[in-house]
């Protein structure tokens, strides 16, 4: 793990992004420490998913700076990058292709190769109730076994930050319990975790410093 | 900067041929369809052509012809990653855009080339048409290999919905064939059909592909080149509109 890692998580300051005159990032400052979980929350547009894909890498500001891990993430991006683990909000799987296949594809992407892939691929999988199911296209499963998968992807490696934005949105209890089950685990192993959601029990049962987002800005951390 | 094509690029050139071959459907289609045309329309250019022209005219043609069809499986590929929200979920990961763009080519290209052998190879092996220079038109079915699968990312690229792409490949593949000689050959088109054949992609095509049969080595050059700066230019577009992504930030 990077060596900065052990002290500095994620921090993001001043975030400006203007849409074709709409602000959805006005100011966003928000950091996540090693070792802890970071629920954000906040009305839809409030400015939560842009921020994660800012973070990302995905979209650009147009102010402000992120750095994870001490990396500036806007300079080097894909540096950056190396250091994350992201569940985007809404479904990203390929319907043609079976679980073990994306976890293959996302590990071998991470970085992982041959018996150190399987292994990683068949812990996450253990970990998040996946092993049965494995063998079958991500078309053929429930929501609930999807939101794993795509979570399952973005944890088969232990990254220093993990951007989960709202990974439970239509899963099954199950499904939450062993998904929130295995985030807490990265935590406590010392991962930087950014949760979005609108599940306020979830971030109880997380244990999670709570931030409210609007309109792009923070307004209250409880 | 050092491509990690044993790794990321192999990983997902891996990844991409599985999804193409788990619906072989269209790959199958565009690959039987022209030698079904060729054994069929054969006789017919046979005559009209007095001779062995005819049997370089049906088989370029029909080659030219499917092979822009064709291109809506290149599309297709771009465009259901789109569809899937997978292309950001790829570029949010450590992969270099370069690798991820390898990665998606890779099977397409092998693909366009698998088909254009198919086609030659039929038309060589059952029909009897020789190959002066194998290098020569192995050059000229490269440059249109990458011409196809440059001109197929940027419309999978740019067009806004599925039935968008489906008339682009539909009516363009037949229209860019026809304007480039390839049903009809281009001396017994109209005068105005030779004025804008060289706007169309096929006709250069057409070009490079029967000079490499005729053995005309300037001439092969000369398309091949042609389509050679089309993949560049169609490339260039097609690399900007992927890099930027659809995030749904990109959408508002």
């Amino acid at each position: 793990m990077h060596s900065e890692c052990m002290t500095t998580g994620l921090v993001a300051a001043g975030l400006v992004k203007t849409y074709q005159g709409t602000r959805a990032l006005d100011g966003f400052t928000l950091t996540v420490a090693p070792g802890e979980i970071v629920g954000l929350t906040g009305r839809n547009g409030a400015g939560k998913t842009t921020f994660v894909e800012v973070v990302t890498g995905l979209v650009r500001p147009d102010a402000g700076q992120v750095r994870i891990c001490g990396v500036d993430a806007l300079a080097r991006p894909r540096a950056a990058r190396a250091l994350i683990g992201v569940s985007p909000q809404e479904l990203a799987l390929y319907p043609a292709a079976t679980v073990a296949e994306h976890l293959r594809l996302f590990g071998a992407l991470a970085g992982l190769r041959r018996a150190a892939l399987r292994q990683a691929a068949a812990d996450i999988a253990e970990q998040m109730q996946l092993t049965d199911v494995l063998a079958k296209p991500t078309g053929l499963l429930s929501g609930g076994q999807r939101k794993r998968t795509q979570a399952a992807t973005a944890m088969i490696t232990q990254r220093p930050l993990l951007l989960l934005d709202e990974p439970t949105v239509g899963a099954d209890p199950d499904s939450r319990s062993s998904l929130l089950a295995v985030v807490k685990a990265r935590a406590e192993a010392g991962a930087a975790v950014l949760y979005t959601t609108h599940y306020l029990p979830e971030l109880a049962e997380l244990g999670a410093r709570t931030v409210i987002a609007d309109k792009g800005r923070i307004l209250d951390a409880a | 900067m050092r491509l990690d094509l044993s790794g990321r690029g192999a990983a997902l050139a891996r990844h991409n041929t599985m999804l193409m071959l788990r619906e072989p459907g269209p790959v199958i289609s565009r690959l039987v369809q022209p030698l079904v045309l060729i054994t069929l329309m054969r006789p017919l250019y046979l005559t009209a052509m007095h001779g062995s022209g005819g049997t370089i005219q049906v088989v370029t043609g029909m080659l030219v012809m499917f092979s822009l069809l064709a291109l809506s499986i290149v599309g297709a590929g771009i465009f259901a990653e789109r569809g899937w929200r997978t292309w950001d979920r790829l570029r949010a990961t450590p992969a270099r855009t370069t690798e991820l763009l390898i990665g998606k080519a890779a099977p397409a290209l092998a693909l366009l080339i698998a088909q254009q052998a198919v086609v030659l190879g039929f038309g060589a092996a059952v029909f009897g048409l020789r190959v002066p220079d194998p290098w020569l038109l192995a050059l000229a079915v490269g440059a249109w290999a990458l011409a196809l699968l440059s001109l197929g990312a940027t419309l999978g690229a740019v067009a806004r919905s599925q039935s968008e792409l489906n008339v682009a490949y539909d009516i363009g593949g037949i229209l860019l064939s026809a304007m480039g000689g390839a049903l009809v050959p281009l001396a017994e088109l109209p005068r105005w059909a030779h004025a804008i054949a060289p706007f169309s992609p096929g006709y250069w095509a057409m070009s490079a592909l029967r000079g490499a049969l005729t053995g005309q080595v300037a001439g092969t050059l000369r398309a091949s080149a042609v389509l050679a700066a089309i993949a560049l230019a169609a490339g260039a577009l097609a690399t900007w509109r992927v890099s930027r992504g659809w995030s749904r930030s990109r959408l508002m």
